[in-house]
């Protein structure tokens, strides 16, 4: 899968397009890894947007779980964004909205955008 | 007199292996082999430099002497050499006709042919630079040919490695399938069926039936993230908690709660699980149940309605400690059907990529419930196939139908 990446002052937006599966979920992972890793600057907050995001499988799920667990560490507020419906109803369904901050776009993501809790 | 030709003949035949095992110890593979060849290769350079140097005019006698007795002794070891090659060879005619023979017979015969025109032997002497070409084909050859043998070997090792893992993995897999129950606890009124067809991965879907006290059953069904080998561990280690805890915790929502805290204290990879869990009353057809992040189940009513569980769940189990589940009851009428399922089901995919989705799931429970629970059970793995075609399938399909109160 392609991951758009955008490091912008405020936040570093994350974008995955197409599916999220048991194939593409290690790159994802490894791309918000790097993202948050030692060396670079820490961004301000990560935020995924998942307007691309067609599909997440619960290996796609494992992965923004530990995204958002590397950023809380990191003190990187995160939050996903701008989900499908298909895709939103995946993370209502899985309990994962509970502990990461589910927003309907960028702007509010952005304004809301906090140390995560997961 | 036979008594005596006897041992001659054998020892005829023993010198004749001896040459034969100094042929194959110089000709052909190992350290010797390599050795002699470097020697033949340095002669063959050394005898090629001399024809310059001879023919360079007014050189002292003891040059051209010295030069004449290296001649000698470097055409006496190319002579063994040829013979020694004629020896090794399979088809001896063939190897002296071939055009590697005819060079390396070329190479010495002027120094045997005495009385002929010395610059005709010169040029004749040439040729031995034709043998550095050959000679260095052969080593050439003897190079690729090892490492394809190499290859080889590696190649051997890697398939044998690669069938004794997937042969560890056939008997993990048939573990993992034999510790799902096969039968549904004998219960007047009730019965059940369930079915899981594994994706080609060893996946990490199961589902369970649990007797309780008081005669009461638990039922789970369960997804554990992703797939292989670890996902198979974590489910074998969700299946036991959730087991052991629902003895202790016969309310829904408390046992996945511990559950969730005790995978939670022993989850190196980070793993999950949902997990849908209901408890039926046999006797009274209530049914409670809590949702750890799994699809919900459908109810399909004697009437044909079909309805879904979707009282409000909580978070899938080994994402984080603390969570809580909701408990919530439902009362099961005479000749209901329970139908748990994972996402095999509904995120089966057809080659058009198209998802087999809920609502062909629901339709399928609608159109045909009424029979029974295996019945049930065939008719949608039937449809999920059917569906899917030729599309691999990526993800465990588990389901298991239960109906309560069957005439």
């Amino acid at each position: 899968m392609n991951v758009r990446i955008e490091a912008l002052a405020e936040a570093t937006y994350v974008t995955p397009e197409g599916r999220l599966d048991f194939d593409a979920a290690p790159g994802f992972q490894e791309s918000l890894e790097r993202l948050l890793g030692a060396g670079g600057k820490a961004p301000a907050a990560l935020i995924i947007d998942g307007a691309a995001l067609e599909y997440v499988s619960s290996a796609g799920l494992r992965a923004v779980l530990l995204g958002a667990r590397a950023a809380q560490k990191a003190g990187v507020p995160f939050a996903l964004c701008a989900l499908q419906p298909a895709v939103r109803e995946v993370f209502n369904l899985s309990g994962f909205s509970r502990i990461i901050a589910v927003h309907p776009d960028r702007a509010t993501a952005l304004a809301q955008a906090q140390p995560g809790r997961a | 007199m036979p008594a005596a030709a006897e041992p001659l003949q054998s020892a005829t035949e023993a010198a004749g292996g001896r040459v034969h095992a100094l042929a194959n110890l110089l000709l052909s593979r190992g350290p010797y082999a390599r050795a002699f060849e470097n020697l033949i290769l340095g002669l063959i350079i050394f005898s090629v430099a001399s024809i310059g140097v001879e023919s360079i005019p007014g050189l002292p006698p003891w040059v051209l002497q010295t030069l004449h007795v290296a001649e000698i002794v470097t055409v006496a070891i190319f002579t063994f050499e040829y013979l020694l090659r004629i020896v090794a060879a399979p088809n001896k005619l063939g190897f002296i006709f071939s055009y590697q023979g005819l060079i390396d017979l070329l190479a010495i015969a002027p120094f045997y042919l005495t009385g002929l025109d010395v610059r005709w032997v010169r040029a004749l002497r040439l040729l031995r630079l034709l043998r550095v070409l050959k000679l260095q084909t052969h080593i050439l050859e003897s190079v690729v040919e090892q490492r394809t043998r190499e290859l080889a070997e590696k190649n051997a090792e890697l398939e044998k490695a690669q069938a004794q893992l997937k042969a560890e993995l056939e008997v993990a897999r048939s573990l993992q399938l034999a510790i799902l129950p096969a039968t549904f606890p004998t219960r007047p009124g009730c019965e059940g069926a369930a079915r899981m067809i594994p994706a080609t991965t060893m996946g990490g879907d199961f589902y369970d039936y649990i007797e309780l006290p008081d005669g009461q059953v638990g039922l789970v069904i369960a997804d554990v993230s992703g797939h292989g080998v670890p996902a198979a561990f974590f489910m074998a280690v969700a299946r036991t908690n959730l087991r052991e805890l629902a003895i202790r915790h016969t309310d829904p929502g408390e046992c996945l709660a511990q559950t969730n805290d005790a995978l939670c204290a022993q989850n190196p990879l980070d793993l999950f699980v949902t997990v849908f869990y209901c408890i039926l009353e046999p006797q009274t057809g209530v049914l409670r149940y809590a949702n750890g992040g799994h699809n919900p189940p459908y109810v399909r009513r004697a009437t044909g309605a079909v309805e879904s569980l979707s009282g409000a769940g909580g978070l899938v189990l080994g994402a984080m400690p603390g969570a809580t589940y909701p408990t919530h009851t439902m009362q099961l009428l005479r000749g209901d059907r329970l139908v748990l399922y994972t996402d095999g089901v509904t995120e089966a995919f057809n080659p058009a990529a198209e998802l087999y989705g809920a609502q062909r799931l629901a339709d399928e429970v609608h159109v045909h419930g009424s029979g029974t629970p295996a019945a049930l059970v065939e008719r949608i793995c039937q449809s999920v196939t059917n569906f899917a075609g030729t599309a691999p399938q990526s993800d465990d399909i588990t389901l298991t139908v239960l109906t309560w109160g069957a005439p």
